[in-house]
């Protein structure tokens, strides 16, 4: 059993909290543990990096630090924690000045940031640890009947210089898991485009006019379901769905699935079990 | 050995530009034309579309002048994709191809189409009036020519990399807010504005400042980092951008624009709790009425289907969230002697 620290995103342990408990159950049948980071902290969801960079660094930092002390792999299922997190790692090991700097204060703390965990989404880790091959076979329920839009959001691709598994423009590695699970993934332009949950507060209705392109483009090819490895994504375009097209005149409406929720159906657990019911969209 | 691989070592073949046509007085709607031509490896896409023009359609309109790379005129959209045609190897393009052996040729984005590859670019200089994006000296008229600025390599450095931009609006035809709302300022903007901001031989930061906090200004940009990714420079625009916001922050405080209370929401929760307590978030961003009006249509769904965020008392802080605070207050104190120490300077 691979073990890892799996970081609590705050969105997950709030709003979305169908991520963690469908991880929570399929997770032994594919090898892994995810053990739960109960002292992390929130990672500033791209915001605190310019509030106050050296606040980032540190609280980032002790995270990974965290992470570090059980000699574990730092897992993360949200891509913009994986975004932020994966910035701080970049920054601390690039500069041994702020690295000195958070680990005077972290020493108090027992912690030290040495950089030796990797940050990784939960998407990275399936396909890299314990692979497609291994996935293919425990699958149970294949989703062959399912045509899927996947949406990958933008911080698991962009920026590039810090995420570097996939190529922005042409990504493929959510279609290679989708494909492993029986899915037929269908070509979809705004797979690699964003949903607009940054502004959602700032500015509603860009926001809105973002989510409502990618979802009508989804209905347009017939898609059954959309698919996104990111909570914040799926908080736009199945929680605001509704309202993203009424605002856009558009007709109809499409469920969004969480990765976590599709590994576990292809696995065999039912929709009532991963917490599927829980979504806004009805599926 | 796949198709692609197969067209890299290729020194010649036909290649087919599939180009974005369209002439207002004449066309209805736009169309493509396909051109195919032979060519010979190591030949750039506006080279290609150059001898279109040349030896098969005359009639084809695009800009373009330097060829190398510097004046920013021939930025199309190439497989899909904003970047200059003048620095674009059609191999490689062939190697990204949807179609094997055609390449697509399109006009950008976010700007008002002209004519075939050509968008007209006067929105874009109209925002970087709008935004007074050019240095307005400090030094009074009587003393220009005569006296000189003194300008620190760490000054420098602080825009060397913004300098680069050569307006080409590779970036702006990318920018997804701009696509969800034209008044949108735009990355090549707020690049520009970052420069003259962090230039010491400006007078008017604190105006323009003031002006790109508000609507469709900074605090509107959905961090997608689509511009930074596609800009023909490698200039790291959101850096730009959130050098933009951390100004504004330090300057303006974090009360007056409904981003920048947001963003200190994140500050405040980390140091309080270690965790994010949404469900007060839209309060503190937007105010209650702002709330009410947007959020109460939802919130009974929401509540249905027990996806409402918990409120603030049920939010568990983090374990060993008494440490983090200590360690936050003592960042603080750390952020405050670099402060002393840069105003001191």
């Amino acid at each position: 059993m691979k073990r890892y620290a799996y970081y609590q995103s705050c969105i997950n342990e709030s709003m979305t909290k169908e991520v963690d408990r469908s991880i929570e159950l399929w997770q032994h049948d594919l090898g892994i543990e995810m053990v739960k980071m109960h002292e992390s902290a929130c990672c500033g969801g791209s915001n605190l990096d310019y509030v106050s960079p050296k606040h980032f660094a540190l609280v980032n930092g002790r995270n990974i630090a965290t992470a570090e002390k059980q000699g574990l792999d730092l897992v993360v299922s949200c891509n913009t924690c994986l975004m932020t997190i994966r910035s701080a790692k970049k920054k601390l090991d690039e500069s041994a000045d702020l690295r000195n700097e958070i680990n005077e204060i972290l020493r108090k703390e027992g912690l030290e940031y040495r950089g030796t965990s990797q940050v990784r989404h939960l998407l990275w880790v399936l396909i890299d640890d314990v692979g497609l091959d291994v996935i293919r076979k425990k699958v149970k329920n294949p989703l062959s009947k399912l045509r899927i839009a996947p949406f990958y959001g933008c911080h698991i691709l962009r920026p590039s210089t810090v995420l570097g598994k996939d190529n922005p423009l042409e990504p493929t590695s959510l279609d290679m898991l989708l494909d492993a699970l029986g899915g037929k993934t269908i070509p979809y332009e705004h797979k690699n485009r964003c949903c607009g949950f940054h502004t959602l507060l700032v500015a509603e209705e860009e926001s809105l006019n973002v989510a409502a392109e990618a979802l009508q483009e989804a209905m347009e090819q017939k898609a059954d379901c959309i698919v996104t490895p990111c909570p914040l994504c799926h908080t736009v375009l199945d929680g605001y769905q509704g309202k993203a097209l009424k605002q856009n005149g558009i007709k109809g409406s499409i469920p969004v699935l969480h990765l976590s929720e599709v590994v576990g159906l292809a696995l065999g657990y039912s929709d009532r079990q991963l917490g599927i019911k829980r979504h806004i969209v009805t599926v | 050995m796949s198709d692609s691989t197969i067209q890299h070592h290729e020194e010649s073949r036909d290649v087919t530009f599939r180009v974005h046509r369209f002439n207002p007085q004449v066309d209805s709607k736009p169309y493509f034309d396909d051109y195919t031509i032979r060519l010979e490896k190591g030949i750039t896409v506006l080279r290609a579309i150059n001898y279109i023009k040349e030896h098969v359609d005359s009639s084809l309109t695009f800009r373009a002048f330097c060829q190398a790379g510097i004046c920013g005129s021939c930025a199309m959209r190439i497989n899909g994709m904003s970047k200059l045609a003048c620095t674009t190897q059609v191999w490689d393009e062939l190697d990204k191809a949807r179609e094997p052996g055609v390449i697509k040729v399109e006009p950008l984005r976010n700007l008002p189409h002209i004519k075939d590859l050509v968008v007209e670019m006067d929105p874009l200089v109209g925002k970087m009036q709008k935004y007074s994006n050019w240095v307005d000296s400090k030094m009074p008229e009587e003393q220009w020519g005569k006296k000189e600025f003194l300008v620190s390599e760490e000054e420098f450095l602080a825009y060397d990399k913004a300098t680069d931009c050569i307006l080409c609006a590779s970036c702006v035809s990318e920018c997804t807010i701009l696509r969800a709302h034209k008044e949108y300022v735009s990355p090549a903007v707020l690049l520009k504005s970052y420069r003259m901001n962090v230039d010491s031989r400006d007078s008017i930061h604190d105006q323009r400042l003031a002006g790109l906090v508000q609507d469709h200004g900074v605090w509107d940009c959905t961090h997608c980092y689509r511009c930074q990714e596609t800009c023909v420079k490698n200039i790291p625009i959101m850096d730009a951008i959130h050098g933009i916001r951390e100004d504004a922050i330090e300057r303006r405080g974090t009360k007056d624009t409904s981003g920048a209370r947001h963003a200190e929401a994140f500050m405040e929760d980390i140091e309080k709790k270690g965790k994010l307590v949404e469900a007060t978030l839209p309060i503190r961003t937007n105010g209650l009425a702002w709330t009410l009006k947007n959020l109460l249509p939802m919130a009974f769904k929401m509540v249905m289907k027990r996806r409402t965020p918990p409120p603030p008392p049920l939010v568990k802080a983090s374990k060993g969230i008494d440490a983090l605070r200590k360690e936050f207050k003592e960042m603080t104190s750390h952020v405050g002697k670099d402060h002393e120490k840069k105003s001191g300077e």
